[in-house]
């Protein structure tokens, strides 16, 4: 669905700051592996977050002591995060109404 | 940070994006390979599926760069590369396109940069908007025939008239006038002010001579123009008073040229035409004198007038000798229409009081106050035509190869039209194509405006040096235009966009198919047609134009001079301005005659008080008491006709022995001699001078042939020659030797200038010329203009030719389908030539038809610039239509061949 990675990686940055391969990991851990992240999906769309200003990138240290990307969610970024949400929650009381048993419907 | 800008910057970091790019994919994969090894696999293998994972990372870093690339700029500098690309790919148009629109460019920018300069520019001076210009107007004046009375309140006068349609107009006034005007000109002008170009005054500094331009100027003439001092102090009214110590100020140019400084030169004492003067001041550095074009040296109270020359201060209270220029500054909120109103009831009640008949009372000068933000235009007034008459010559050229360049472009587009149908089929955007074509006009454009800029430059300076060739004192500062650049470029972009759009938007219509399925029937347009016909009439204009400009120099060449111009050294000198007592000077003429004549090489001099081309005195001449009306005066010295080779067709020439003491002789023209004295002997009457130069008696002892005597188109005048010691010291002021030499007279230059020094150091040479060049330099405005009409004629010619060349070529190459059936069917070769040449020739055809009427237009405009030669003179039309149907001819002949060799069963099998 158009918007979920975005969504996704919004919310795995909300804790902290976090490089690329951190981030795969934990959306492909958090979900169970039921949602498959493509890898060449989650850069492309981890640039176009920079682009609208969601995210922000620095080098920096990592826990091995390479330099890596570091990704961090911007105040904008927590604003889209809250408003995608809040469309994300309508999205699925919507799709429950609408798919609920017809046997439930009540006499 | 808008979203756009975070691109641009990133579009303008591109290589180190993409370094880190790289970088942080490696990362991605050496975590992920970790990983993999921490859970079991071997290294290789750990490697390859880290790699696997991450998917096709070409296909990946793309998808980013995507993001990261701005656009709008991309698209740019792709169309950019696509626009060389192809301009190189068929140079040589392009070559040619640039070419003859730089040319067109470059010609219209110096041409109206030397216009704006001569024409528009306001003078450097403080608020030139409110500075004006008397001005006054009459009704025609017919010249009194001698006895009758005066017909006009000017009865001398030092300045041009102008003839207008109803009469006549000038801004020279008589000093009184000013008087009476200043007297009343406060509620409107702040100040008003007089000036008087006092020509060139010898000026001696520390003991060496040498020449300047002067102005007298009034007192407040400094205060009123509001220029301030560049050293010391301007002149004041104080120093404008007839008792006031003698003062001047001195051009910022000429005292860092003499003195080293502008402040060194504060104080200096001067001899100017041997009178002390002190220096007290420098004009500023930026200011060149309020005339375009002519600098002073130096600025001189009016009323040292008196001190420096005795004839001329009669001037400073005569009311019927106009000579002085009368400038004022508007007070605020004074509109010159005011102005006029308030002045022009005092000039007109001042001016009949100045009237001495009844004649003179009825056609009275009237006051007009014009702007004088431009400075006074003597010079404005000379090179006006033939500076319009150039702006519009080089405007046809730049119509010529706009044409063409919209030609070769239209050419262009329409053999690319399927390539346009193709890249529209599979799906690309009609703007994105419209623009990328556009792209391609202004590249072409862009770099046509920058090497216009170039030949603008050259051009510039190459017209300062034709026009500074005829003017010794024209010093221009003709600096580029970017005004006029930036039109002329501003046109041939818009011509190139408008011409490579419009076939752009006819292609990308969306009738695609017809397009891409009959490529060989392609509509005909019209437009290029139209366009050869359009060039084919201007060229004819500028190729008559040139005709006619070399017919005119050619006219002027052949006039019969009655002398000898060849191996002719002419010197000016004016002993009695650089003091030289007067009653000395003749003596020193003499001397110095004797001298010159005494050197090597010399096989001949004479002296006369001015060159042949440059006399025009006249005094009142009569033979028995009748008077001989349009009779010109020449003071010559002894051998003046042998020295000049005038045959002497009866009597004898003046020699060595008509001195002061014997009896006054004159040689008479062979004019006057038929005019005044028709089927008599001449030789042994008795001819009577008499105004300034007389009462002379002086007896006919000779009588010339023909010569010419003032400027070259004018017919020669009655002329009586009298040898200068005869006449009355206060007479003999300026002469001018004439040394006839073996070789090149320019050689003895140096040899005179010493024997003038040896015999008077104070004397200064203020002329060195030879007498060609003195010829050339008065048809000098006719040489510049036949050579550029040459020029530019030959240039629209190459232009055109070329661009005629390129139209019918592309029209056989449309047409290559359509010879090759012609051929199949039998048609022979001279027939396919005769077909392509017959259509080049109704197009020249329509082209000289449609000359015509635009040649009738311009001839009204062009005839003031002729001598002797009619606006439809035959045989320039004659050779411009030949020189144009050979161009023709020759343009066509190529792609009329290559069509008669089209081979049939190729041709047909083409697509």
């Amino acid at each position: 669905m158009r918007g979920t990675l975005d969504l996704m990686i919004l919310r795995t940055l909300l804790p902290g700051p976090n490089h690329g391969h951190a981030i795969a990991k934990h959306i492909q851990r958090t979900t169970e592996d039921l949602l498959q992240v493509e890898t060449g999906s989650l850069y492309p769309a981890l640039y176009r977050l920079e682009a609208s200003g969601w995210v922000a990138a620095s080098w920096e240290k990592s826990e091995k002591g390479k330099r890596a990307r570091y990704y961090r969610i911007t105040p904008k970024g927590r604003k889209q995060l809250a408003s995608e949400q809040s469309k994300w929650n309508a999205f699925v009381r919507a799709m429950a109404t609408l798919l609920k048993p017809t046997g439930e419907e009540g006499p | 940070m808008s979203s756009m800008f975070r691109r641009f910057l990133w579009w303008v970091r591109g290589s180190r994006k993409e370094a880190e790019l790289r970088e942080e994919l490696e990362f991605h994969l050496e975590q992920e390979a970790r990983e993999r090894r921490e859970a079991g696999l071997a290294e290789e293998e750990a490697l390859w599926a880290a790699r696997r994972d991450l998917g096709n990372e070409a296909r990946l870093k793309d998808d980013i760069r995507s993001i990261w690339t701005w656009r709008p700029l991309d698209e740019l500098s792709q169309d950019l590369r696509f626009a060389f690309r192809t301009l190189f790919k068929h140079r040589a148009v392009a070559v040619f396109a640039i070419i003859s629109l730089a040319l067109g460019i470059g010609a219209n920018t110096a041409i109206y940069s030397f216009m704006d300069a001569l024409l528009l520019r306001s003078l450097p001076v403080g608020d030139p908007d409110s500075l004006v210009v008397m001005t006054w107007r009459s009704k025609h004046v017919t010249r009194p025939k001698p006895g009758e009375p005066s017909a006009f309140v000017m009865h001398s006068g030092d300045g041009s008239t102008f003839a207008t349609s109803t009469g006549q107009e000038a801004r020279i006034f008589p000093l009184p006038a000013f008087e009476r005007l200043r007297d009343v000109a406060a509620p409107v002008l702040s100040t008003i002010f007089v000036r008087f170009p006092a020509g060139t005054l010898t000026v001696q500094v520390d003991g060496e001579s040498e020449l300047t331009n002067a102005e007298f100027v009034s007192g407040d003439f400094f205060r009123g123009i509001a220029l301030s001092p560049g050293a010391g102090r301007l002149l004041l009214p104080e120093d404008d008073r007839a008792s006031a110590p003698a003062v001047a100020v001195i051009h910022a140019g000429y005292a860092e040229r003499r003195f080293g400084s502008l402040a060194n030169a504060v104080g200096r004492r001067i001899l100017v035409n041997n009178t002390p003067f002190t220096v007290v001041g420098v004009t500023a550095a930026e200011f060149d004198g309020i005339e375009p074009g002519i600098t002073a040296g130096l600025y001189l109270p009016l009323q040292t007038n008196r001190a420096l020359d005795r004839v001329d201060a009669r001037r400073l209270s005569d009311p019927n000798w106009y000579w002085a220029e009368i400038m004022g500054r508007l007070r605020d909120r004074v509109t010159r229409e005011q102005a006029e109103q308030a002045l022009s009831t005092p000039f007109a009640q001042w001016a009949a009081s100045t009237a001495s008949n009844d004649i003179e009372r009825a056609n009275l000068p009237v006051l007009r106050v014009e702007d004088g933000g431009g400075g006074l235009d003597t010079l404005r007034r000379r090179y006006t035509k033939p500076l319009y008459l150039l702006l519009a010559l080089v405007g046809l050229i730049l119509a010529i190869a706009c044409a063409n360049t919209a030609n070769l472009l239209l050419a262009r587009a329409t053999a690319r039209q399927r390539e346009i149908a193709v890249r529209l089929s599979i799906g690309a955007g009609r703007f994105r194509l419209i623009r990328q074509l556009l792209t391609e006009s202004l590249v072409l454009s862009a770099i046509s405006g920058a090497l216009g800029v170039l030949i603008a430059i050259a051009g510039t300076r190459l017209l300062t040096l034709l026009l500074a060739n005829s003017e010794d004192g024209l010093t221009l500062d003709a600096g580029l235009n970017w005004r006029v650049l930036g039109v002329t470029i501003a046109l041939s972009v818009l011509c190139g966009g408008l011409f490579g759009l419009a076939p752009a938007i006819q292609t990308t219509r969306p009738a695609l198919v017809p397009a891409l399925k009959e490529m060989s029937r392609l509509p005909r347009y019209r437009l290029p047609q139209l366009l050869v016909v359009g060039q084919i009439a201007l060229l004819m204009l500028l190729l008559v134009g040139a005709g006619l400009f070399v017919r005119t120099l050619s006219n002027l060449q052949s006039i019969p001079l009655g002398f000898n111009r060849d191996n002719l050294l002419l010197v000016e000198l004016n002993a009695p301005q650089a003091g030289y007592p007067e009653a000395n000077a003749a003596a020193f003429y003499d001397t110095l005659r004797q001298r010159v004549s005494e050197i090597p090489g010399v096989r001949g001099v004479t002296l006369a008080h001015s060159s042949l081309l440059k006399a025009g005195r006249s005094h009142p001449v009569s033979i028995d008491g009748v008077l001989a009306d349009g009779t010109r005066f020449m003071q010559t010295g002894p051998r003046f006709f042998s020295t000049m080779q005038i045959p002497i067709v009866q009597g004898r020439e003046i020699d060595e022995r008509d001195l002061a003491g014997a009896l006054p002789v004159v040689v008479v023209s062979e004019e006057f001699a038929k005019t005044f004295l028709p089927g008599q002997n001449p030789l042994g009457r008795r001819v009577h001078v008499g105004g300034g130069a007389g009462p002379l008696d002086l007896e006919i002892v000779g009588v010339s042939a023909s010569a010419r005597y003032g400027p070259l188109k004018r017919a020669n005048p009655p002329v009586v020659y009298a040898s200068y010691p005869q006449l009355p010291a206060r007479q003999i002021r300026q002469m001018t030797y004439a040394v006839r030499t073996d070789g090149d007279p320019l050689s003895h230059v140096n040899t005179i200038r010493s024997l003038v020094r040896a015999t008077d150091s104070r004397v200064p040479i203020t002329r060195v010329t030879t007498q060609a060049a003195e010829i050339d330099e008065t048809i000098n405005q006719e040489i510049v203009l036949a050579r550029l009409c040459t020029a530019f004629a030959i240039l629209a010619l190459v232009i055109a030719s070329v661009g005629l060349y390129g139209t019918m070529a592309y029209g056989v190459a449309r047409r290559t389908r359509e010879f090759g059936i012609r051929m199949a069917l039998g048609a022979r070769r001279a027939r396919v030539i005769w077909m392509v040449m017959r259509e080049m020739l109704i197009l020249m055809c329509l082209g000289l038809v449609l000359s015509i009427p635009l040649a009738r237009a311009a001839s009204r405009f062009v005839t003031s610039f002729l001598f002797d030669t009619q606006s439809n003179d035959f045989r320039a039309i004659a050779l411009a239509v030949v020189t144009l149907a050979s161009a023709a001819l020759i343009a066509g002949y190529g792609p009329a061949r290559k069509a008669s060799t089209i081979d049939p069963t190729t041709a047909l099998r083409q697509d």
